[in-house]
């Protein structure tokens, strides 16, 4: 028998494998034209989601961070606010009205107020925070009592211990 | 005469029902008008006003530590409080508030309602005055009025105040000792 139609088709075919053919010819290939802008939409679309991951996760980690950011900064001012009321509550007058201001030695805001309190985070959250009207009218509470306080001790000392001059006044009226 | 006094007697009980009642409240009502001073704040190198009502000092209780002894005890003497309400002017020169202004806050310190309880005169240190309010025979308010050559001050505090524990205030808790020593007199004095 003649195998060359096996190698290359020229001899004498055998009915078997031609039948063989047959059944095997529709799975043979079949040159159509290569759809290269299909392939690369469909490419396109699927490199978007990961993008879009990445960016959504950045958004997200960006704004935590500004919220972090904004409520740690309002902690930190009413604690430090806090801590001058609470270190050396200053008789100070700042909130109240002054016209062409006179600031005396003890009326000014001692400088050790400042920030290192930010460090002690645990203290920060625990510690309750009063609202900035609250400090405010402390310090306003504050002033009046030592004004009050002050003139009262005034007048407690004058009466206890009157002046020469009222003495002699007392004296000539007398 | 008798139509004359049936005419007008019932309208008259009526004013005085309406009257007594306003009468009694403002007679128990220790707050002082301040607002005629501000006109001093022109010529003031230095003006304090503090005006605390009773929501803001209950406020201000809430910001002080229980656990400190100082603050506890401020606490404790203002929580009875309604209001404390402060005008202090200091000047550059003597003579910048006149006996008029004086007038508009002792026209208000008049008895049955207020009483004085010290008042010391002095031509070169001014005068000091303090008045309580009483009901029922406790304070229910106190108002120190200070007129000093180059300072005029007045306190008025609304409420129920230990006078005692006020004036030991000073010296505690960041209100300064002034320091001002009774036996130490003014040159020109001795």
């Amino acid at each position: 028998m003649n195998e060359d139609y096996l190698w290359d088709k020229s001899g004498e075919p055998d009915p078997e494998i031609q039948e063989l053919e047959e059944i095997l010819g529709s799975l043979r290939y079949q040159p159509k034209r290569l759809d290269l802008l299909d392939n690369s939409q469909q490419t396109q679309r699927r490199s978007y989601v990961p993008l879009l991951a990445i960016a959504a996760t950045l958004v997200i980690a960006a704004l935590a961070g500004f919220f972090w950011l904004s409520y740690s900064h309002n902690q930190r001012q009413i604690l430090t606010t806090t801590t001058t009321v609470a270190v050396a509550p200053t008789p100070a007058i700042p909130e109240v009205k002054k016209t062409n201001e006179v600031v005396k030695s003890t009326d000014t805001t001692p400088p050790q107020v400042t920030v290192a309190v930010n460090r002690h985070r645990r203290t920060l959250t625990k510690a309750a925070a009063p609202s900035k009207e609250a400090v405010l009218a402390k310090e306003q509470l504050m002033t009046a009592l030592r004004l009050a306080s002050e003139k009262l001790n005034l007048a407690q000392r004058k009466t206890q211990n009157p002046s020469v001059n009222q003495i002699r006044n007392q004296h000539k009226l007398g | 005469m008798r139509s004359l006094f049936r005419t007008f007697s019932t309208p008259a009980l009526v004013a005085l029902f309406l009257i007594a009642p306003a009468v009694t409240v403002s007679a128990q009502d220790p707050r002082i008008q301040l607002s005629h001073l501000d006109h001093l704040a022109t010529r003031a190198s230095q003006t304090v006003d503090v005006s605390v009502d009773e929501r803001l000092i209950q406020l201000a209780a809430k910001v002080f530590n229980d656990k400190d002894e100082d603050e506890a005890q401020i606490k404790k003497l203002v929580s009875g409080l309604k209001g404390i309400y402060v005008k202090s002017f200091e000047f550059d020169n003597e003579n910048e508030y006149s006996a008029a202004d004086l007038d508009t806050i002792k026209s208000q310190l008049r008895e049955p309602a207020w009483n004085r309880l010290v008042n010391v005169t002095s031509k070169r240190e001014g005068n000091v005055e303090v008045y309580v309010s009483l009901v029922g025979g406790t304070v229910n308010g106190l108002t120190v009025l200070s007129a000093e050559p180059k300072e005029l001050t007045v306190v008025n505090i609304v409420g129920p105040v230990d006078l005692e524990k006020l004036a030991k205030l000073e010296g505690s808790l960041g209100i300064p000792d002034l320091g001002i020593k009774s036996s130490k007199k003014p040159k020109d004095e001795q």
